[in-house]
């Protein structure tokens, strides 16, 4: 490619022009339309994502409390992206990702309770108090993890997806990893094998275009993700992470060719964090006001609750419920998280090589 | 019923902080996400967000207070329907009210502070202006911004020795 060319495709996705605003970027590299969603499905991806976000809410005050202990990493911001994919997936379709979980536990079907009493440490959490806000797993709603290595998701859920090949059970599964993961060895070793034995798995890029504070522009010689499959053959897009429709869309999409048959697929969710990469990431890599702007104009649940009520579907009221039941349902899994008893001393050797 | 705002563990290891900055005035309404102060930590300034909606009622600890404990109240906000005016407004050194039973307060359980942060206003812009004119700095030195634990080790005049270490580590001596 000529050098200018590729200087104007890197302009392109630089910070503030087109990252949260994929609707106005000029190449029209999104291709998939926004799906049209009912009033049930509007209400319900709404529930949803309002469910991670108080969720998310309340953990971090609960960190700030010193109700949980070691690393905590919040998914404010991203919720559509999850949402969407998992309103794509069929039942039986496996989903893996990094330890920014939170919302793809909660989004897969899982009790809050339980993550919250796993965050607090607590005996009733999903691993026994013992892997805290990084390792939870549930075989019952098909989720693999939780796992705190960088990048580590992706070679697990491309094997995850090689066993739905080998024993030819029609199931996807979906590989979450961020853009910071995306510049890690191991997922070109996995990208190679998935298209060489064509196996069905979904790679989700949650492009929340900071990775652990450093921004994509300054870390990445290709900053468009949707293309680092490209000489893999392996198909890929951009998306508006920040539209749960354009997700659920693209993920249907995804989804269907890889159940097909024809191998894997890229999606490159173009998304945001508010809150720092950890609790104690102060976040000074960029200014207060981006924050705001995305939060005042991108957001996906208030572009959700606008779509609602602008269309006629529901009226604020009916919203303002929706936010009181879930508010409702994570105190409830706040005060199950602080009663639960800790794990004994004896579950130290539990589970554990010897 | 208003709810506590409460000083906030910005790490696992962080006992008390500084009210850098309130953002917010008393009487602001505000929403779920938005920016109420910036604590100061010995590492970093972190911003505070509220996750309640209502009214910022009242500002109990003020701008530039240093060593407030973790989990001490920092201010009240009163949620919608509630009079804003009308919530008690303990003095700052005082134990904010806890009689009433703690409903929808997220503190509720354990996480009532055990005593009251010890308070020591300072107030950091006029220090800072004191600095400005400090007359042994000559007019056109360029001034450095510091992180705040240096900061502070520059103020006290002497760095001999640090206070605190990593966290279990044994820092390798050569």
């Amino acid at each position: 490619m000529p050098r200018a060319q590729r200087k104007a495709e890197a302009t392109l996705a630089e910070v503030g022009q087109n990252v949260a605003r994929p609707a106005d970027a000029a190449g029209g590299k999104i291709t998939t339309k926004p799906a049209n969603f009912s009033r049930e499905e509007e209400l319900d991806a709404f529930q949803r994502m309002l469910l991670i976000r108080r969720f998310e809410e309340r953990a971090g005050q609960m960190y700030g409390m010193g109700l949980i202990g070691g690393f905590c990493h919040l998914y404010i911001g991203q919720e559509a992206v999850v949402t969407g994919m998992l309103i794509a997936r069929e039942d039986g379709d496996q989903v893996i990702t990094g330890y920014r979980d939170h919302g793809h536990m909660l989004a897969c079907g899982m009790d809050p309770k339980g993550v919250m009493a796993e965050l607090t440490g607590r005996k009733a959490g999903y691993s026994h108090g013992k892997g805290g806000s990084m390792h939870m797993f549930s075989r019952e709603k098909n989720f693999f993890g939780g796992h705190g290595i960088v990048g580590a998701p992706v070679p697990l859920g491309t094997g995850l997806a090689f066993a739905n090949r080998y024993r030819k059970n029609d199931r996807v599964c979906l590989t979450f990893f961020g853009d910071g993961a995306a510049n890690q060895g191991q997922v070109y070793e996995s990208f190679n094998m998935a298209e060489l034995w064509k196996l069905p798995v979904v790679y989700v890029i949650e492009n929340n275009r900071y990775a652990m504070g450093t921004s994509i522009t300054r870390s990445s010689a290709q900053t468009d993700l949707s293309r680092r499959g490209v000489s893999f053959n392996i198909p890929g897009e951009q998306v508006d992470g920040m539209d749960v429709r354009a997700v659920k869309a693209a993920g249907a999409k995804a989804i269907a060719w890889c159940r097909s048959g024809k191998g894997p697929y890229i999606l490159e969710m173009l998304t945001y964090r508010y809150r720092g990469h950890s609790m104690s990431d102060p976040a000074k890599y960029r200014t207060r006001e981006e924050v705001q702007d995305v939060r005042e104009h991108h957001d996906p649940i208030e572009m959700a609750r606008e779509r609602i009520v602008q269309s006629g579907m529901a009226k604020e009221d009916e919203l303002t419920a929706i936010d009181k039941a879930v508010r409702a349902r994570i105190t409830e899994a706040a005060e199950y998280a602080q009663a639960s008893p800790e794990p004994d001393a004896a579950a130290l050797w539990a589970d554990v090589y010897r | 019923m208003p709810i506590d705002v409460l000083m906030p563990a910005l790490s696992p290891t962080m006992e008390e902080g500084t009210v850098a900055r309130w953002l917010k005035k008393e009487g602001d309404t505000v929403k779920s996400g938005d920016v109420l102060a910036e604590i100061e930590t010995d590492k970093a300034t972190m911003e505070v967000e509220a996750i309640d909606e209502g009214t910022l009622a009242k500002i109990l600890i003020p701008e530039g207070t240093e060593n407030v404990k973790v989990n001490t109240p920092i201010a009240l906000i009163a949620s919608e329907g509630e009079d804003a005016t009308a919530v008690s407004a303990p003095a700052p050194t005082a134990a904010p009210p806890k009689d009433d039973g703690k409903g929808e307060t997220a503190s509720a359980g354990e996480a009532a502070p055990a005593k009251p942060a010890t308070v020591e206003p300072s107030a950091p812009a006029a220090a800072r202006q004191a600095t400005a004119t400090d007359p042994d700095i000559p007019a056109d030195t360029e001034m450095a911004t510091m992180t705040p634990w240096p900061r502070r080790c520059a103020a006290t005049g002497k760095c001999s020795s640090w206070a605190r270490r990593w966290p279990s580590t044994k820092v390798p001596t050569r």
